[in-house]
Formats: C-alpha cells, sequence, structure tokens
C-alpha cells in the first residue's frame, strides 16, 4: 500500500513517544467519541469486532493494512471466513461506498487532543475510512506523542508528499442549531483498538 | 458598492428571535467551553505570542513563500496559477474545467471563494456546483449567506432548515436533526460520487513542501479531495507559512479558539497528486488525480506591504472575536459585510472588498477590546479598524456636520462650552435639530429604554474654586483635576466628590481652567487633525498648572491622555515629547486612591449591610488594565457589601457616539446589563466610567429604579467628613 512514509516508527522512537502520554489520550479521544478499545494483542480484538458487526447488522466490510502487518492480515482472513471482506485496492474503490464498515491503521496518537495520525497516500485507505458509517482503526498503544507541536515535529521529518492528517472522532457537525450530531459525511462511529503488544 | 441601510437591517435582526436567542446563548456558553479546551496547555499567551510570530514572519515574507509554495506544488506535479483578483481566478478557472470537460463540482469551504462569488459564475457557466458543508449547503439552498466564518448557519432554527431542505429535495423533511443530517448525508454522498472535481480552500499552505491544511468537523474536505479525479485548490497568499511545523502553531489554537474543541474531527494534509481508482472504459484503473492550485491576491499582496494593516494576516480565521463581540452576539454576522463579519470582517472588507462598503457598517465596532483578548494571532482588531476610518477621513473628510462641530466648535473651548451652557438652560437646542446631535454630549434619540440626565445647571468648572478652599494646609502632593466634559456638565457632584477624595488622600487638588474635552470623539470619528488641536490646548493647559500628578476620574480620558496624544503625536519630535512627559503624570483616579489606601492600610474588607455589585468599563479594563483597584476599593468600602456580578466586564452599551447612532442596539446591551445586575442582588452598582454611569443608570431608571447607581469617587466621599 502506498504511503507517505514507511518509516513511522523509525523517527517516532526518536525520542517523542512515551507511555506516559497514554491517559491523556484516552481522556481526550473519550472526550472526543472516540470508542476506544484496548486489546493485548490482534486475537483479543476478533470477539469485539465480531459483536460490532453483529451489533451493526454488517455484513461487508473494507480493510486495508493487511500487506504491512501479518497479523492484521490474519485477521482478515479470519474475518473473510464469515463476512464479506474486500482487501484488493480496486475492490475497495469499488465496494467503498456500499460497505458497512472500513478497517484501517494509525501511525500514533497525540495526549493533547486525543487525535490519531492517518497515513492515507493511497485511495483505498481514504475511501475505507471516509465512506462507510463505521471506521474500525488500529494502532500500537505504545505509539503516543505529548503534543501538537511533537506530531508536527515528526511530519517535518517524514511528510514530503501524498495525503496525511489527523482523525479526531467520528464525522460531526453542529450547523443545526449547534446540536452535536455524528455521521454527516464520514462515519458516524470512530473505534480503535490500541493494541499493546504491538511491535 | 450595495447601498444598504444598516439601520433597518438592524432593526430586522433585533426582531429575530430565533437569531437573538441562538446568539445569546451561544456567547454565555463560548467563554466557558474555550476556557475547558485551553485547560491542558501551559500558556495559552506563549502559544499566541508564537502563533503571532510565526504568522508576521510569514506575511513579511508572502512573495517568497508563494514562489517556494508554487515550486514544491509543481515539483510534485501539480499545476499552480496566480489570480490578481477574482474576475482573473474567474476565467482560469473555467479554463481548467472546459479543458477537462467538467460538469459536476463539489466544494468544501473556502471563503476565499465567497469572497469572489465564484459559485454564481460557474452556474452561470452552467456548471453544476455544490457547498458541501451542511451549514453553507444550506444557506446556499435558502439563498442565504453566512452569517458566522465557522459556523455559518447559527441564526437558524431546524424549522427554518427542514424548511429549505424541504424546498430543495421536493420531499417533506421533519424538523428532526439527526433525519435531516441524514438526509444530507444521502443527497451530498450521490453529489461527491458523480462530481468530476472537487474544489477547496485552505486553512494553511506549506511552502515547503506544497501542502495544503484542511480543517473540517464533518469530514467533507476530506471527501471532495479524495474522490474527483481533479481538485482545484484556491487560495489566499496570506495562508501561506514556511515551514510543516508551523502548521502546529495554527492548530494548537484554532480549534480551541474557534468552537472550543481540542482538536476537530479531521485535520487532512494533502501534497500534490494523489492516486484514485475509478472506473475508466469499463476498467477499474488507478491513476493520479489532476491537481491545480490558484493563488488568489485581490487586495492581499497590497495590504501585506501596508506596515500597519498587515497585522491582519495574524488571523486564521478563527472567528473567535466574533464570539466575544457585544454586538455580532446581538445582531449576528449578516449587518456586517456581505462576507467576512465582525470586527475582523470591517478589515478585510475594507482591504479586499472597497472602502466604501467598509465605510458603512465600519462603526459596528464599539471598540470594547474584547476580542483583543482571546484573537490567537494578537490582532488589535478595534486599532486597524481606527487606523482604516482615519484614512477614510484624510481622504473623503468628514460629513457636513461633524467637521462644523469638530473643528470650528470643539475647539474653541470658549464656544464650545458656551454652548453646553446654554443647552442647561433651555435643554431644548440638544434634542432637536442635527446640528447638536453630534455633540458629544447630545441625547436626543436616547429615551428609548432609558432615561437620560439634564446638563447640569452649574457646571463643575464653576464650582471648583469654591471646593479648593478646603485643600490641606500641608499637601503631600499636587494633583490637577481632568474632568472630562461628563465630569463637568453632566455630573459635576462627582467631580466634587472626586476633589474631596483627593484630598482626604492629602492632595492639594487644583483644576486647569483651560482644559478641553479629551479628544476622544473626534479621534474615533478619524478626524485627526483637529484631535491634535485639543491635544495641544490640553497638553499647554496641564503643563502650565505643574502639578505632580494629573488626575481623570473618566478611563477614556485617562487613556486617551496618557497613551492617545503620543500616538498622535509620533511623527512631531517636539510635542511627542510634551506628550510623554504628561503621560508619566496621568493617573486614573482609582488607582491611585487605591495606592494611597493600601499604604494606609484602609483596604480592610468589610461586609455592610447594602450589596454593591461593579461594573467594569471597557476602556478601564482592557486598555488601562485596571480593574482590581476598584474592586479592593469597594471590598473596603464601610456600609457595603461587595458582590461580583456576572459579564461585569461587558460593555453597557454606551460606546462614545455608537450609543447615539444605533440607540436601539445601544439599549439591547444595555438591557443584558441591567438584567446581570438585578441577578447579583445589588442594590448599589458602582462604576468608574461617567459615560458608563449615564448609560446604566439611564437603564436602571427606567427598568429598576430601585437600584442605586453611583461611581467609586461617590461612594468613597460619603464615607469621608467635611
Amino acid at each position: 500500500m502506498r504511503k507517505v512514509s514507511h518509516e513511522w516508527q523509525k523517527y517516532l522512537q526518536k525520542g517523542f513517544i512515551d507511555k506516559k502520554y497514554w491517559n491523556d489520550f484516552k481522556e481526550n479521544a473519550q472526550a472526543a467519541s472516540v470508542e476506544l478499545k484496548e486489546v493485548k494483542n490482534y486475537e483479543d480484538a476478533m470477539p469485539i469486532i465480531e459483536d460490532i458487526i453483529a451489533g451493526a447488522e454488517a455484513s461487508r466490510l473494507a480493510a486495508v493494512g493487511g500487506g504491512e502487518s501479518e497479523e492484521l492480515s490474519r485477521i482478515y482472513k479470519n474475518l473473510g471466513q464469515k463476512y464479506q471482506v474486500y482487501t484488493d485496492k480496486f475492490e475497495i474503490a469499488r465496494n467503498a461506498p456500499s460497505v458497512d464498515i472500513g478497517i484501517s491503521t494509525a501511525e500514533f496518537g497525540v495526549g493533547e487532543t486525543g487525535s490519531i495520525c492517518v497515513d492515507n497516500y493511497s485511495y483505498e485507505a481514504r475511501v475505507a475510512t471516509m465512506l462507510p458509517p463505521i471506521n474500525i482503526v488500529f494502532m500500537n498503544k505504545n505509539n503516543v506523542v505529548d503534543t501538537m507541536t511533537d506530531a508536527f515535529e515528526i511530519l517535518e521529518q517524514v511528510f514530503d508528499k501524498g495525503y496525511t492528517g489527523f482523525v479526531t472522532g467520528p464525522s460531526r457537525t453542529s450547523d443545526i442549531e449547534r446540536v452535536l450530531t455524528l455521521g454527516v459525511h464520514g462515519p458516524s462511529r470512530l473505534i480503535l483498538f490500541a493494541v499493546d503488544g504491538m511491535e | 458598492m450595495e447601498k444598504r441601510n444598516i439601520k433597518i437591517e438592524i432593526e430586522d435582526k433585533l426582531h429575530d428571535e430565533i437569531l437573538r436567542s441562538n446568539l445569546e446563548r451561544f456567547s454565555e456558553q463560548y467563554p466557558a467551553a474555550r476556557a475547558k479546551a485551553y485547560a491542558n496547555v501551559e500558556s495559552i499567551e506563549a502559544l499566541r505570542d508564537d502563533l503571532k510570530e510565526m504568522k508576521s514572519y510569514s506575511v513579511s515574507h508572502i512573495e517568497k513563500l508563494a514562489d517556494q509554495f508554487q515550486e514544491s506544488l509543481e515539483k510534485r506535479g501539480a499545476k499552480v496559477f496566480r489570480a490578481k483578483d477574482g474576475e482573473a481566478l474567474k476565467r482560469q478557472l473555467l479554463e481548467i474545467c472546459r479543458e477537462n470537460d467538467v460538469h459536476n463540482i463539489v466544494k468544501s469551504k473556502s471563503m476565499a471563494t465567497e469572497e469572489i462569488r465564484l459559485n454564481d459564475y460557474l452556474e452561470e457557466q452552467g456548471l453544476h456546483v455544490k457547498e458541501t458543508d451542511l451549514g453553507e449547503w444550506m444557506l446556499s439552498v435558502a439563498g442565504q449567506h453566512p452569517s458566522h466564518m465557522v459556523m455559518p448557519a447559527i441564526h437558524l432554527n431546524r424549522n427554518q432548515c427542514a424548511k429549505f431542505f424541504s424546498d430543495e429535495l421536493k420531499e417533506d423533511i421533519p424538523s428532526d436533526i439527526p433525519f435531516m443530517v441524514q438526509t444530507a448525508r444521502r443527497v451530498m454522498r450521490k453529489e461527491f460520487l458523480k462530481a468530476d472535481m472537487g474544489i477547496s480552500g485552505a486553512n494553511f499552505g506549506i511552502a515547503e513542501n506544497g501542502a495544503i491544511g484542511l480543517v473540517t468537523n464533518e469530514g467533507n474536505a476530506r471527501i471532495v479531495t479524495t474522490m474527483p479525479p481533479i481538485h482545484v485548490i484556491i487560495i489566499g497568499y496570506e495562508k501561506l507559512i514556511p515551514k510543516i511545523s508551523d502548521a502546529s502553531k495554527i492548530m494548537r489554537l484554532l480549534p480551541r479558539n474557534g468552537t472550543g474543541q481540542r482538536m476537530v474531527s479531521y485535520l487532512t494534509l494533502v501534497d500534490g497528486p494523489t492516486p484514485i481508482i475509478h472506473e475508466k472504459n469499463g476498467k477499474m484503473v488507478e491513476e493520479n488525480k489532476k491537481v491545480y492550485a490558484i493563488l488568489l491576491d485581490n487586495g492581499r499582496l497590497k495590504a501585506a506591504h501596508d506596515p500597519v494593516m498587515k497585522e491582519v494576516y495574524q488571523c486564521v480565521r478563527c472567528a473567535s472575536c466574533l464570539n466575544v463581540c457585544p454586538i455580532w452576539s446581538t445582531v449576528g454576522g449578516n449587518v456586517y459585510g456581505h462576507i467576512y463579519s465582525g470586527g475582523i470582517g470591517a478589515i478585510l472588507t475594507g482591504l479586499l472588498n472597497s472602502m466604501d462598503d467598509f465605510a458603512q457598517f465600519s462603526d459596528l465596532c464599539i471598540g470594547c477590546r474584547r476580542c483583543t483578548t482571546v484573537c490567537p494571532g494578537k490582532i488589535n482588531i478595534p486599532d486597524l479598524i481606527q487606523e482604516l476610518r482615519n484614512r477614510r477621513v484624510a481622504e473623503k473628510g468628514l460629513s457636513l456636520p461633524e467637521k462644523l462641530i469638530f473643528q470650528k466648535i470643539m475647539t474653541n473651548r470658549k464656544i464650545f462650552h458656551t454652548l453646553l451652557r446654554t443647552a442647561s438652560i433651555g435643554q431644548k437646542p440638544v434634542k432637536s435639530g442635527k446640528f447638536i446631535r453630534n455633540l458629544p454630549l447630545f441625547f436626543a434619540k436616547m429615551t428609548e429604554g432609558r432615561s437620560l440626565p439634564a446638563i447640569a445647571d452649574k457646571p463643575f468648572r464653576d464650582r471648583a474654586n469654591d471646593l479648593f478652599k478646603n485643600n490641606p494646609s500641608s499637601a503631600k502632593m499636587k494633583v490637577a483635576f481632568f474632568s472630562g466634559c461628563n465630569l463637568d456638565f453632566v455630573f459635576p457632584q462627582t467631580g466634587e466628590s472626586v476633589v474631596k477624595v483627593l484630598q482626604d488622600i492629602g492632595a492639594e487638588v487644583i483644576y486647569p481652567q483651560d482644559q478641553n474635552c479629551c479628544g476622544k470623539p473626534i479621534i474615533g470619528a478619524g478626524d485627526l487633525e483637529t484631535a491634535r488641536k485639543l491635544a495641544m490646548q490640553n497638553i499647554e493647559a496641564l503643563e502650565k498648572a505643574n502639578a505632580d500628578y494629573i488626575v481623570a476620574a473618566c478611563p477614556t480620558c485617562a487613556e486617551t491622555l496618557k497613551q492617545t496624544y503620543k500616538e498622535l503625536f509620533a511623527h512631531d519630535r517636539i510635542w511627542l515629547e510634551r506628550a510623554e512627559n504628561l503621560s508619566k503624570k496621568i493617573r486614573e483616579f482609582t488607582s491611585l486612591v487605591e495606592m494611597s489606601y493600601a499604604k494606609n492600610k484602609r483596604l480592610k474588607t468589610t461586609h455592610g449591610a447594602e450589596k454593591i455589585t461593579y461594573h467594569d468599563s471597557c476602556h478601564m479594563r482592557r486598555s488601562l488594565d485596571i480593574y482590581k483597584e476598584p474592586r479592593r476599593l469597594l471590598e473596603a468600602a464601610p456600609g457595603y457589601d461587595y458582590v461580583e456580578m456576572d459579564g461585569a466586564d461587558q460593555c453597557c452599551g454606551m460606546a462614545g457616539s455608537f450609543g447615539m447612532k444605533y440607540a436601539d442596539l445601544s439599549v439591547q446591551l444595555l438591557n443584558r446589563k441591567i438584567h446581570n445586575i438585578k441577578e447579583s442582588g445589588a442594590q448599589t452598582i458602582a462604576v468608574a466610567c461617567p459615560a458608563c454611569m449615564m448609560q446604566i443608570g439611564g437603564g436602571l431608571d427606567k427598568n429598576a429604579p430601585e437600584i442605586k447607581i453611583k461611581h467609586i469617587a461617590d461612594i468613597l466621599a460619603e464615607n469621608i467628613s467635611d
């Protein structure tokens, strides 16, 4: 999958990430309506995802990032045995407007704001995260930086061209009477799996 | 230029109950929401300084950044154009549309395209254009314009929205908000899928790599920049910043200030052509999108080189200046220019649109300076508006009655004061005719919702000599009292209290009879030439007094004497020196008295029988930064029990000539103030400003006559035996 960088981890480890930022991240992400799931490993995410699928009466999924992670790839394969899971970019592009759930990855979180940094250079990653009503995201729980200043310091090093940015909760609007309403253009639910044992 | 009748427009808004209650609710909630969003940063001031510094660097290197931005984007495969104005941009864009056989366009919010009315043009050319931000979409359907840069449809309620939905979709849409939002999703999704071009603005453009940043909560900008095979970026020069890391300086403030969020849902960074996968000739193919960027000038470069006005480019369009503006929160954004509203909107309209448009609503800024306390880029919005007013007057001159009054009457103290005395005899000339209406002390048309004080029978200046018989025999200091017009002609008894309190702290008080109006009304109107004449008269009169201090019990006079005179003579070395020497001696009344009371241990908190609260004058609170001193004096005033009221520092609506020109609007601000005073439970409201005393006193008289208003000098004098 095309990415802005394949070396995010290398830069994150230059003193930016620390476990101590997790609590801030959690508090701010939840305040921004992120549904946060802390899991020890990918396997533990499986039953939760199945519950989400059942609860939403979903059957078709678009899933990206399997090419970069064996564990994720295994999850997609397992899900594929029970549901229709699109992992090929052309299939995703064709079906994204009608699938129920998109699954994707994030590079790191930001403690100050509860934001996740997403590398969405590839078209399939963008449509899988924006068009379906539910977006499930996997992130390494250890990859949390302190502030937006730090986050942009990292971008300063890795962002040469392409498509990236920060997502902080689901799509929302308050344009009618300032009443907060989720899911206007993008997903109404952003479910983040923070995986503890990720490399 | 459209010729508008702003007064009628304001009248309409004042009767729009939906607008009024929406704005009132919002402006009540905003300060707490903002504070909460900032609760986890160490220093807001440090963040504001960082942003200000970065943006002012950017504007001073604007051409260099534009070259670099263009080069970066071209290197990555985008095409970059520059448009000197709206016409040039439209021509360029149409050419791009024709070249690529474009029919359907989706747009995400861009103030620059609103500024040049791009949508109307594209539709005239037969193109199908859809705004995708929900608020913007509803307004475009309704044929209305945004009333706020961040919350475009804040003036509407759900029933009005449902009607726009129903009209546009030819379906019956109920006024259920989640249902309307889902309907918008369904309708807009179709537009996204069929669009062959996406047009976006940019919250910032990064010179070093050509990326743009797009800030949305809905995520529409993400879809606009993803799905259509062509992306056109329309970006004003002022949005360019040097480096990627500079973006954080904007992003740590913009969402917190704009909507009280620590971050928006989507901050999207797009740089150069990105892949798209779509069906072409029956086959799915992956290819790069076409990306075009058009840099819009439309007056921006000229303003960027203006040594004073370039400050406006420290703006990041968060609109927090509107959120705290007493006028915006009463009448909304549509009475300002056609695009940019509020104080910042007045400036942008003057620079990017026309000075004629600016002049029509520039006096809606009452100079209360609340915006300067929140602006992320630390822009002195009222000062920039004043600068534009000054230039307008220098170019076009004053209106005839203003000219006559300022230049022929007020500069001649004897004539001016004779006129005021005449007014006191009959009280009649004051109430009739346009001529006297423009005097700083005239009260015609101010009777609705408030009573007006009469001009005193005997002005302070005629009482002064008697008072000075009570000067202490061995004085600690010599104080010259600068009364200002209000304490001289309207509230001379308060002037007497001032003298009594000063004598009590050991001052020998004198009153230089040659003093004239401080000149603030004239400065406000932009006639600096005449203001300088008045300033010279006052400097001479006050120099002759040879006093240790010059005390004003009117914060506006104090500010004018202390700060503005120096600015008036910035280019006149000799008078500047005299203004600087004068400035050093100027003291605002309460701050001088508080210092003496503190020194003599007279500031013991008391809890008397009568509850008293305090109203901050805008000039006192935000120009002179004096707000603790009056409170300490009141806390220690025997017989009183001090309580704080809500919104103590919100403008009472007087604001110089504003209160007269926009009497109805002024009364709305006054009513809010009266409401807060009543809620506090106080039996007395204390002020330190005679203009506020006039305004609030008039409102109390009509609406709550049981509550008394007193200048702090009067309260302190009560406790001094004769």
